[in-house]
């Protein structure tokens, strides 16, 4: 693992100007350079796949990704990350401008200095090898924004890092897509931070899919004020190792979270959802759905955790996990759990798990549809709750079509 | 002197048919024949097999053949996989359609129409060719075309349910249709809808089993032949009289007919 023995010697590169965040966490790290396989958050965790996440160079230069899919137009703002293009524009209704690196600094530190190892593991490494190139931060406010489209990607035999920052303003409104592009043999790491000010709503696309062994750790931290809605569709497939942490904050409560994800593996793959969404104050809402597909060999893992402490009152909080099993040798761990200290709440979670549904098979059989047409038609409705979910337009990104391709 | 129907050949003939499921034997040595242009009525208690004849004639994975055969115009269908014997020609109207939230119905019926069409070597029909398709069809069961915008029998009423099953049958323009206790859950309006459509969709070269209870579908729709099953094979077959004695006796009246042997 070239990364970990960098670490551990001290061989990583402190000059950038980053390096206050940096050292905060080198000096974590070099405690526990790796995960502790034994904590919740990291026991499925395949640790030959962790290794090889971990084994490739570390690379800091920009490789413009081949994007299958139209570019920027009116309507739509892309950002590569990495590829220095700067963005200030102010228009009559809203405005979007880069942070600079104080503010970058103010909103992220207090939560790296906070940080541990085992919890905030994917964040820390992320912090310590991403240069201050491969950091977007951005503050956004106004209505009526077009789509923001920012695009992360890994290339070949390299170890790639980047991080975004996002401040959205009070009584903004914008739509936000990210696109994880893996390249064959590569790993990206990618961590994002969302702020989301009193009276704002965000809502949020995460989409990743990787080619060949390709790596991908993907942690995700959204600050909520009152009054703020987040919505969140996310789509991970096609990595070898991929991993979306989500940890959402409703600082002061009286915010509403609405996140619908979903996770396809296939051959070896594993991927997995941790999710934790902790209230911390009264009124909260929260209605997750996380979906996984397994083939194969591949294993599918969510581990979701609802905190509700004593001010968290009133909080209304679901928590579901559905799963398909399309393979007697594929594996699904699911784990949505609750931990709850108020009195006054409404929570609930549950998980299933099933095979393509029989009855279903058999009807669309019955009127001259292959098996396989019928088991498509079935899963293009499986996906089809959570792609419409998401903030993309199918014409930029047909991903239905990549799904329904890829297996 | 044979009658017109009599001389022709059979659509669909099952001969001493075995079933079982879960080593269960259910069908215990069925036969039937039905000519083209033929409707045949089946009764009987509940849980005498009149459901699994239907499932297993369009090749219900969960259920084998142990004994006999299923001809359709001559061909043995036992090797064929539902959807072989779906784009054949035979129909099964669910007794509970299936609701499949996220699939389109429209998507749906335009697949297997062309399915059936394929099969027939008629042209496929394209997205718009379907849909003037469909609106003709439509008018069978007086159903309106927002209905092909929802999901397969999601939100459907019963009526609604066994409407889109007639639709579908009218669009497959099947050569046996098996039309599994149709006339259940339907209000009185509702049954007429159904029944008249499938009088509009009835000709000369197709075959229809209705599988019924009551008298009321066959009041609307007057059989050729009824059947009476009970413990896994026919026991009495009559004409449409004979439902009305079924009407007027109960099964139990048909007790005496059971091969106790």
């Amino acid at each position: 693992m070239q990364i970990i023995e960098e670490i551990s010697k001290n061989r990583i590169n402190k000059s950038a100007s980053g390096s206050i965040l940096q050292k905060i966490c080198l000096d974590k790290l070099q405690l526990n350079p790796l995960p502790n396989h034994k904590s919740e958050i990291w026991r499925m965790a395949n640790k030959s796949k962790l290794a090889r996440f971990l084994d490739y160079k570390i690379n800091h230069d920009f490789y413009k990704p081949n994007i299958p899919y139209e570019n920027e137009s009116q309507k739509v703002i892309r950002l590569i990350i990495g590829d220095h293009k700067k963005i200030n524009i102010k228009e009559q209704e809203w405005e979007i401008k880069e942070l600079d690196d104080q503010k970058i600094l103010n909103l992220i530190q207090h939560k790296l200095l906070e940080s541990d190892s085992t919890q905030n593991w994917s964040a820390l490494l992320n912090h310590l090898l991403t240069n201050e190139k491969n950091i977007c931060g951005l503050n956004i406010k106004g209505r009526n924004l077009p789509h923001l489209e920012i695009i992360t990607n890994s290339k070949n035999n390299l170890f790639n890092s980047r991080t975004l920052i996002i401040n959205i303003e009070k009584n903004t409104e914008v739509e936000i897509s990210q696109i994880n592009l893996g390249d064959d043999n590569s790993s990206l790491s990618n961590s994002s931070y969302l702020y989301l000010e009193e009276d704002s709503q965000v809502n949020h696309g995460i989409v990743s899919y990787g080619k060949y062994k390709s790596h991908l750790i993907n942690s995700l931290n959204v600050f909520q004020k009152k009054n703020s809605v987040y919505n969140l569709g996310s789509l991970q497939f096609k990595f070898d190792f991929g991993r979306l942490e989500i940890n959402i904050n409703q600082i002061e409560g009286n915010a509403k979270t609405n996140i619908k994800g979903m996770q396809i593996t296939q051959d070896n793959e594993q991927i997995s959802t941790y999710a934790k969404i902790a209230f911390n104050g009264p009124n909260g809402f929260l209605d997750q759905l996380n979906k996984s597909l397994a083939r194969d060999r591949s294993h599918s893992v969510f581990e979701g955790l609802i905190v509700v402490p004593r001010i968290a009152q009133k909080t209304d909080a679901s928590q579901l996990s559905r799963n398909l099993l399309l393979s007697n040798y594929a594996k699904i761990d699911t784990k949505p759990q609750l931990e709850i200290i108020a009195d006054d709440v409404k929570c609930m979670h549950g998980a299933t798990i099933s095979q393509l549904n029989e009855n279903e098979l058999f009807y669309m059989r019955s009127r001259g549809l292959t098996l396989e047409q019928a088991s498509k038609l079935q899963l293009r409705s499986y996906y089809q709750e959570i792609i419409s979910f998401l903030p993309i337009s199918k014409e930029r990104w047909d991903l239905l079509a990549l799904l329904l391709k890829n297996k | 002197m044979k009658s017109k129907k009599e001389t022709k050949k059979p659509l669909l003939e099952i001969h001493d048919l075995f079933a079982s499921t879960e080593n269960l034997t259910i069908l215990k040595g069925v036969n039937i024949s039905i000519n083209p242009g033929e409707i045949h009525a089946i009764m009987g208690r509940n849980g005498c097999g009149k459901s699994t004849l239907s499932k297993i004639i369009a090749g219900h994975p969960s259920y084998e053949i142990t004994g006999g055969k299923i001809k359709l115009s001559g061909t043995d269908i036992e090797p064929l996989e539902p959807e072989e014997r779906a784009q054949s020609g035979i129909f099964l109207g669910f007794q509970y359609p299936i609701e499949i939230p996220g699939v389109s119905n429209l998507e749906f019926l335009r697949v297997a129409t062309n399915a059936r069409r394929k099969f027939l070597k008629k042209e496929e029909l394209d997205t718009f060719e379907f849909e003037d398709l469909v609106k003709e069809k439509l008018e069978i069961v007086k159903m309106e075309p927002t209905f092909l915008n929802r999901s397969i029998n999601q939100g459907f009423s019963g009526g609604e349910k066994k409407r889109n099953e007639i639709l579908q049958m009218a669009l497959l323009e099947p050569k046996i249709a098996i039309l599994d206790e149709t006339d259940s859950g339907l209000d009185i309006d509702a049954l007429r809808i159904v029944a008249s459509g499938i009088k509009k969709i009835a000709n000369e070269n197709c075959g229809i089993i209705l599988i019924t209870h009551y008298q009321r579908l066959l009041d609307e729709i007057k059989p050729d032949f009824v059947h009476v099953m009970a413990n896994g094979k026919i026991i009495k077959t009559g004409n449409s009289e004979l439902a009305l004695e079924l009407e007027k006796n109960g099964y139990e009246w048909t007790d005496k007919f059971i091969d106790k042997t």
